[in-house]
């Protein structure tokens, strides 16, 4: 029954260790696909490539399944699995500043670390203004300690705001994600480039 | 017929999901308390006393103000008003069952420690909300009678008494200051002491997984 770790079927030390095994695997997905491009991140934005949102979608949409399934046969114990608090304005704010760096520097966290990880030097200035911006914020959390616990509202999960079942949530992602995928590529089709 | 290579993607990542996901939406959801322990789990936990947390440990917690540990006094009313441990709230066991208490019970933040004047009470509580399907519930083991006899007066121990007894005998008598009990008493000698404290082995609390991305 999982989830392992909290179960205390395997160690914290075996778990660190399957994290460090998949995350090595997560980000030689992400370099052998193309995403330590920064134009591919961008592209979302612009509209000629919508590979970023088809990948990060369907692994949601296919995790969403996973889980709710491994619950169903009793796989994992889904009480168990954490969810982050809500804290509106923060997360509002944190949206707003998270989405303009990624139109502005091409990269979200993960793919900045691999294509630093192959030596782009963009990539590597975004790392760094993502150190500084974590520095920054640590030692000024004072400033704005209030900010960021303003607006708390517990731990929501949407179905529950919805009043519905998580399976016809998923199922309503799941159609929803499709719906976006199919407009991501009528836009690729609207504003191709030629090379980038 | 088409050969599948020639099949749209998009449609292909369709065809995989939407039954899948109508299935999901079609199932209720699972709600079976899986820590719910059967009753061979009660005989092993009971025979190897996992439910029990001894009186230095929560002395310790108390000293400590540990928050994530809830002393709950399962005795009545009267009693509890006339004296309980720092800390405690008090549910009589034959409010065990009432709503208000539920969120006590049935959470899975706080560690909580059931403590009466024996172990029996504690016991029967810590079965009911165990078979409940609650966790994070434990027992004081001995109860306030062993509480009032180790940590509020602790016994000397002898000359003779292994350097282990005397260790723990600091601690009580340490913790008894502490919590008001019996006075500190005056090392004349300070090369009897023994050691540093022992250490209070503290039971793993369980974390929720966390994530992100």
């Amino acid at each position: 029954m999982g989830p392992l770790s909290v179960n205390e079927i395997i160690s914290s030390g075996t778990n660190f260790f399957l994290a460090f095994i998949i995350g090595i695997g997560f980000g030689f997905v992400l370099e052998a696909s193309g995403f330590s491009s920064s134009r591919k991140l961008a592209g979302v934005f612009y509209g000629y490539d919508t590979v970023v949102l088809k990948v990060f979608f369907t692994a949601a949409i296919t995790a969403m399944l996973g889980l709710l399934f491994f619950s169903l046969f009793g796989w994992v114990d889904l009480s168990l699995v954490y969810v982050n608090p809500t804290y509106w304005h923060s997360a509002i704010a944190g949206g707003i500043i998270m989405g303009a760096g990624f139109i502005t520097g091409g990269f979200c966290p993960g793919t900045s670390v691999c294509g630093a990880a192959i030596g782009k030097i963009d990539a590597m200035v975004f790392v760094g203004g993502l150190f500084l911006g974590i520095f920054f914020f640590g030692e000024g959390y004072p400033l704005w300690e209030n900010f960021f616990k303003d607006g708390f509202s517990g731990f929501p999960r949407l179905n529950e705001v919805m009043g519905i079942s998580q399976g016809v949530l998923v199922l309503l992602v799941v159609l929803m994600a499709l719906a976006m995928f199919w407009v991501g590529e009528w836009a690729e089709k609207k504003f191709p480039r030629e090379e980038y | 017929m088409k050969n599948l290579k020639d099949v749209n993607p998009l449609i292909l990542l369709a065809m995989a999901l939407i039954p899948l996901a109508l299935v999901i939406a079609a199932v209720p959801e699972n709600t079976t308390k899986p820590y719910k322990l059967t009753i061979d789990e009660v005989v092993g936990q009971i025979t190897e006393g996992a439910q029990y947390y001894t009186a230095d440990q929560i002395a310790d917690y108390i000293v400590q103000k540990d928050p994530s540990i809830q002393l709950i006094d399962l005795r009545p009313k009267d009693e509890f008003e006339t004296y309980h441990l720092p800390g405690a709230i008090n549910i009589p066991l034959s409010d065990i069952l009432a709503d208000e208490w539920l969120e006590y019970l049935d959470q899975d933040v706080r560690t909580n420690v059931f403590y009466s004047n024996g172990t029996v009470i504690s016991n029967q509580a810590w079965l009911i909300c165990t078979q409940r399907g609650f966790k994070n519930n434990y027992v004081l083991q001995g109860g306030l009678n062993y509480w009032a006899e180790a940590i509020i007066n602790p016994l000397k121990p002898d000359q003779t008494a292994p350097n282990d007894e005397f260790a723990k005998y600091d601690f009580r008598k340490a913790m008894s200051g502490a919590l008001g009990g019996g006075s500190l008493e005056v090392q004349s000698t300070p090369s009897q002491s023994a050691g540093p404290m022992p250490d209070v082995a503290k039971k793993p609390k369980k974390k929720k997984a966390a994530g992100g991305c």
